[in-house]
């Protein structure tokens, strides 16, 4: 397959899955304001699931939560104090995600500092491991040469064999 | 038959202690009769338990309502499907199942290695006979599901008491799934224990090499086989039973699976560095112990209570036994590790930044770091708790701004990493094998874009998706053409051939384009839509192309409930294509109710139909419906990851000529000489193992 067709099938494939993908977002909605708030709260049934996610039969807490969430949002509060009449009515249990200001802010920050503490290790870890090897072959390098022996030999010459069928069996 | 049962796990109790001390005994005598004698008590403790647990089976199938588990979860209208699921639907049953699960491991791995290593297999057995008296101690002792009734006679004295009928299953249980999701998802948490036994044992027992890494490695990918596909059978079941419209709500016990698989999932990574350049000796070690304590601590999660969820057990004491042998885990851990870490140590080298190692560190960094991320968010409620008095809410938005650009990242490195090169990588290799697929993917993403797609993170995971399949498609691609040449075969032909000379690198690789459909189908989420109505008979709801219109209702009555149906036409452009009957059930045993979900499903989307209840205000039905894209993908892509893993377990056909890491006896290397020091050259199917590239 010359490179030229070599594109043009890559082309044809990736329109292909992009067809098939996209399409459905052009026909996607947009949300009410009140969908969107309700995902800022959690059910308070102790379901764990948001309040307008949550759809246990005979919920007691999530019908008249979502009632009194399109009251104010009818009545046209703003976002920020809704959000806060539901946490002076039910506690910050209420919100789906932990504060950003004070103790719980913490929860935030725990991914964030695991990937940086977790990130200098491993580059840490690349370091020395690269200095050991350039230490090695400095080592090996101020050694005096040793004759190689006849197993030495014939290893070489089996490696080098391989990596020539290797590279012929691979060569584009 | 309840007698027999309860003596059959206290006799089990029994000879798990003789195996964990007659084990002890025989590592320090070296006696080979009390090995054997060790060893067969092992395998007396797993015929036991499989008798205890056919015995409670055989309670359910016979009705035997003085047993106050059976009484508790079945009564005799329970079709014999459930009476079967019946038995792990509660606390006491479904420790039992874990003991009998965990048997069957144990009994296969005793069975297997019987007779040989005999240097590791003594303490293996002592680690294996430790975690089984844990379990049976619950079986027995805490949570035995062999309590009966007893009611008071005459002068108080106490007689055998039964109910004429028991009280049902729960009804969100009675879906045919939960035959399936909990074995599955409860054969992966109980096979991580194996791996952890031999790791524990080689640490011990100072046991030379690789060799635990050689002879755990097919079990280790069978239990990740299972978590994968217990977790995405325990999203199915969520999806189609609970009637919310989602597959996965990071729910407590949901984050419980997914820890030990993404800690699973970095030691499967990690391991090959071990194998192949004897690094990371340690962190394989401590990746297989955080593993197993996951496996613990996610149980200890859903039944202590601590924290809040729809699929937990009732809150009871029994955590505190979990905490105390999670505590005990680690400290045997910590403590094996001290005594014996000269042992773990490797001569760690890395010659380039651009090498398939790094690649490896980055993919247990990622990997490590969600963990941490979805641990953090699962138990920061206690804490929070603990600290300031009062509990949040760490719901789902939490969880998916802190994962995604995770998942991204690990998506990014699913492509990257198995084309890199073993210590070095070239700029020349780099375009070689990434030129195309960054291409595709940019092209895709362009191409989305230009139609409308707008979800940052959706186009990224289109892009990377796309990059990802494409570097799969022609490593395959490149491999086949080389053996049609030589051959004379067709492509495909070659591409198999290909697959089965080296299965557990073209296995890994199935696995990876499984993940990609699994990546594909959840950014599908970002368009979903739903539309709840009230609705008589007769009226109609409108929801994306589709037109839903309510024919009727109506109800039916099967032995263990009575339900009420609702019959839909779904419409598409003017023409009925579909007919959907969502249904509610009532179940009297136990005075629930439950719903069935109406799921119509394509690989574009699936149109999700609820009957969630009646309004109480207008006493209408209320219909609740969505559209979902992309979900079908999901369940997809879980069923290629099992498929490549079972692909990667199948041992390789031919022998294949392989560089592999230095064996004893290879020639020393040549002063000054540019090549690497640490290859010889053997052929693959004289390996331990067979190697993955």
């Amino acid at each position: 397959m010359t490179n030229r067709r070599k594109l043009a099938f890559i082309c044809a494939a990736c329109v292909g899955i992009a067809s098939a993908l996209v399409p459905l977002h052009v026909a996607a909605q947009k949300t009410d304001r009140a969908k969107s708030l309700g995902t800022k709260l959690m059910c308070m049934c102790g379901c764990g699931q948001i309040l307008t996610q949550c759809n246990h039969i005979n919920c007691p807490s999530s019908g008249p939560m979502l009632k009194e969430l399109d009251a104010h949002v009818a009545k046209g509060e703003a976002d920020d104090l809704i959000i806060q009449d539901f946490v002076q009515e039910y506690g910050e249990k209420v919100l789906s995600e932990p504060p950003t200001k004070g103790f719980n802010s913490i929860a935030w920050y725990i991914p964030g500092v695991a990937f940086a503490i977790g990130l200098g290790i491993v580059i840490t870890l690349i370091r020395l491991w690269r200095q050991r090897d350039v230490a090695r072959l400095a080592t090996a390098s101020a050694a005096p040469p040793v004759p190689p022996s006849a197993a030495a030999e014939l290893h070489n010459a089996q490696l080098e064999r391989a990596r020539k069928q290797a590279d012929r069996e691979t060569e584009e | 038959m309840d007698l027999f049962g309860s003596y059959a796990l206290l006799l089990a109790f029994a000879f798990a202690l003789y195996a964990i001390f007659g084990g002890i005994a025989a590592i320090i005598t070296r006696r080979p009769l009390l090995i054997k004698s060790a060893r067969n008590a092992g395998f007396a403790v797993c015929v036991l338990i499989w008798i205890g647990t056919i015995s409670l089976w055989y309670l359910f199938y016979t009705d035997n309502y003085s047993m106050a588990y059976v009484a508790a979860h079945s009564n005799r209208s329970l079709s014999p499907y459930y009476k079967f699921s019946a038995l792990w639907s509660g606390q006491e049953g479904s420790l039992l199942f874990w003991s009998f699960l965990l048997s069957i491991y144990v009994f296969s791995a005793l069975f297997t290695y019987r007779g040989k290593h005999p240097e590791l297999m003594p303490y293996v057995g002592v680690v294996l006979a430790s975690v089984q008296i844990f379990f049976l101690t619950m079986n027995n002792f805490i949570a035995s599901p062999f309590q009966v009734f007893a009611g008071s006679g005459a002068g108080g004295i106490l007689h055998l008491a039964t109910r004429a009928d028991g009280s049902g299953l729960n009804p969100l249980l009675q879906y045919p799934e939960m035959a399936i999701h909990p074995p599955t998802l409860y054969s992966g948490y109980t096979g991580f224990t194996i791996p952890f036994a031999f790791a524990l044992a080689a640490l011990l027992g100072r046991y030379p090499g690789e060799k635990w890494i050689h002879l755990t490695r097919r079990w280790t990918m069978i239990a990740w086989a299972f978590q994968s596909a217990g977790i995405l059978l325990g999203a199915h079941w969520a999806y189609a039973v609970l009637g919310w419209g989602g597959y996965w709500g990071w729910d407590p016990v949901e984050n419980a699976s997914l820890m030990p698989w993404l800690t699973g999932t970095a030691f499967l990574h990690s391991v090959i560095m071990q194998e192949k350049r004897g690094m990371m000796r340690v962190w394989n070690v401590w990746l297989v112990f955080l593993t197993f304590m996951l496996c613990i601590l996610g149980t200890s999660l859903t039944r202590s209570g601590a924290v809040n969820s729809v699929h937990a057990f009732a809150e009871s004491n029994i955590g505190h036994w979990f905490w105390g042998f999670l505590l005990l885990i680690i400290l045997v851990c910590l403590a094996a590790y001290f005594k014996n870490r000269d042992y773990l140590r490797s001569d760690n080298q890395l010659d380039s930044m651009l090498s398939r190692e790094s690649s490896f560190l980055f993919n247990n960094l990622i990997l490590l770091v969600a963990c941490v991320a979805v641990l953090a968010g699962t138990l920061f409620p206690v804490l929070s708790e603990a600290v300031r008095g009062s509990k949040i809410s760490v719901g789902p938005p939490f969880f998916n701004r802190v994962n995604i650009p995770i998942a991204m990242f690990l998506l990014f490195l699913t492509g990257v990493g198995p084309l890199l090169a073993w210590r070095k990588t070239s700029v020349e290799s780099l375009k070689k094998n990434f030129g195309y697929p960054l291409i595709g993917g940019v092209v895709v993403a362009a191409i989305a874009v230009v139609l409308g797609l707008r979800e940052f993170y959706v186009t990224l995971c289109l892009l990377l998706s796309t990059f990802v399949t494409l570097t799969i498609f022609f490593e395959f691609y490149r491999g086949a053409r080389v053996i049609s040449a030589r051959t004379g075969s067709n492509i495909f032909s070659s591409a198999s051939q290909l697959t089965m000379r080296n299965t557990r690198r073209y296995g890994g690789y199935v696995v990876h384009f499984g993940m990609v459909l699994v990546f594909i189908g959840i950014s599908g989420q970002a368009f979903n839509k739903d539309k709840q109505m009230d609705m008589s008979a007769g009226s109609e709801m409108t929801l994306g192309p589709y037109n839903l219109y309510l024919q009727n209702y109506d109800t039916t009555q099967a032995p263990n409930y009575s339900a009420e149906r609702a019959t839909i036409d779904v419409e598409k452009d003017g023409r009925s294509v579909m007919m959907l009957y969502p249904t509610r059930r009532f179940y009297p045993s136990n005075q629930e109710s439950g719903t069935m979900v109406a799921i119509s499903s394509t690989l574009r989307e699936d149109l999700y139909v609820v009957y969630a209840g009646t309004n109480p205000d207008t006493n209408l039905p209320v219909i609740h419906a969505y559209l979902n894209p992309l979900v079908k993908w999901i369940w997809l892509g879980g069923a290629v990851v099992v498929l490549g893993t079972i692909l990667a377990l199948i041992p390789n056909r031919q022998a294949v000529m392989v560089l592999s890491s230095a064996t004893a006896g290879a020639p020393s290397p040549i002063a000054g000489s540019t090549q690497p020091a640490h290859v010889s050259f053997s052929a693959r199917s004289q390996l331990p193992t067979d190697g993955h590239d």
